[in-house]
């Protein structure tokens, strides 16, 4: 059995959107990225997946984990931030869909 | 839907801040809390020895640790480099050893000042710092810190000017952060133990600047 | 301005504070009490490489899921080892009887400690 290449689907810089992934049950990424787009910080490495460890399931596989930084702006429209204030989250490959940045600002 | 509390419930959620045993709820935390351990060694799955031995190491690290770090970070920019670069192994160097996947340490500049919440739950890097304070694991913080980080920082006496970047970190999955705060301006007069002593557990979570 | 709820296709957990309104933030600093690291220290021991009983993640899947009500009442570590409990016990690793016999036993001690150091 041969080993996969790992494909790490995403690199710094690129502009991601956070899924909604309609899952119940424990999940790590909060409600209010949900939908949001941002830019990939950095690459964290390879994790089991919360989802799977939660109900006892060990033998998962590894998922991509990211940090993803988002415009304070774009999270909480209303609240007058500083545009050049930011939110870094970590964000799981499978909730991740690319974003090109030419859509522009939600 | 808000739980049926009339009280300003067409504002918020109201959340309560932070709930607070009385002495018969720790009394009741103790009972259950031995009374499982008793089950569990009488199960053969743990000894009590090993829970002793445990809480030893539970209450070990604190916040000379985080201000160790920060201090050998100040003193030598090549560990500097090395801590930004990879966390959990420059921690390592010093002789701290890391009981999370990894330590992401942000640095304060004079342009750019970093905070850390967890709003899912509390997750803080405890094998370095220890407990996390009851104001970070309360619901008050975890809720405002992402959407209202200035105003929470203010409650803190903290106040940033506006053109300085503000950046939150959600600690909610395998990473854990440590702030490194800026150095004193006179650094160059200073030892490691003088630069200790300047290091808070509000500046490494970034409350304090 | 309450969207708590607004349909997206997945429920939110009331765990998932983030960006809710909330109150002033509590500065008193609370003592960490001893049945608090116990706990804590328990739940590492099940967790740990030689047992992997109850992880981290299997007990925040038992906060998030034991109800809004009980954890709004619940403080912060009685929430991680009712939590653990209900994990242990959901597991069949314990049973609700054993733990509740064992329960009853200890309060029969401590109201003996309690009436012997009242005058």
């Amino acid at each position: 059995m041969g080993i996969a290449a790992h494909y790490q689907r995403f690199r710094k810089g690129d502009w991601v959107k956070v899924k909604h992934l309609g899952k119940s049950g424990h999940v790590r990424i909060p409600f209010y990225v949900r939908g949001k787009r941002g830019e990939i910080v950095n690459f964290c490495g390879r994790y089991l997946n919360p989802e799977d460890l939660a109900v006892g399931n060990t033998a998962g596989p590894a998922i991509d984990l990211y940090r993803v930084k988002f415009a304070q702006g774009d999270l909480w429209p209303d609240e007058g931030i500083p545009e050049h204030d930011h939110l870094v989250i970590e964000i799981y490959d499978h909730w991740l869909s690319s974003a090109e940045s030419s859509e522009g600002r939600q | 839907m808000p739980s049926g509390n009339t009280i300003d419930d067409n504002s918020y959620e109201n959340h309560e801040a932070l709930v607070v045993e009385d002495d018969a709820g720790n009394l009741e935390g103790q009972i259950i809390i031995d009374a499982l351990q008793e089950v569990l060694v009488a199960h053969g799955l743990l000894t009590a020895p090993e829970v002793l031995k445990e809480i030893e190491k539970l209450e070990s690290p604190g916040v000379h640790l985080g201000a160790k770090i920060v201090a050998r970070a100040w003193s030598d920019p090549d560990y500097k480099a090395k801590l930004l670069e990879n966390g959990k192994q420059a921690i390592g160097y010093i002789g701290i050893t890391v009981g999370e996947a990894q330590i992401i340490v942000v640095e304060n500049t004079p342009k750019k000042h970093n905070l850390i919440t967890c709003t899912l739950c509390s997750c803080y890097p405890r094998s370095i710092l220890g407990q996390p304070p009851s104001w970070y694991i309360s619901k008050a913080y975890r809720a405002r810190a992402v959407r209202e980080p200035r105003k929470v920082l203010a409650e803190f006496g903290t106040i940033l000017p506006d053109d300085m970047e503000l950046i939150v970190h959600d600690s909610n999955a395998d990473m854990r952060y440590l702030v490194l705060p800026e150095p004193p301006k006179n650094l160059a007069d200073m030892n490691e133990v003088e630069m200790e002593l300047l290091v808070t557990r509000d500046r490494l979570i970034g409350v304090s600047r | 301005m309450n969207n708590r709820n607004k349909s997206e296709n997945s429920p939110r957990g009331y765990h998932d504070i983030g960006g809710d309104a909330a109150g002033a933030i509590p500065k008193t600093e609370l003592p960490w009490l001893h049945w608090e690291k116990q706990t804590e220290a328990i739940r590492n021991l099940l967790g740990d490489g030689t047992r992997r009983i109850v992880s981290l993640d299997e007990m925040r899947r038992g906060f998030e899921s034991f109800g809004a009500e009980k954890y709004k009442v619940l403080s912060f570590y009685r929430r991680r080892l009712d939590a653990m409990i209900d994990v242990l016990i959901e597991k069949q690793v314990i049973t609700r009887e054993e733990l509740d016999a064992a329960i009853s036993k200890k309060r029969v001690v401590w109201s003996k400690v309690a009436r012997r150091e009242t005058p």
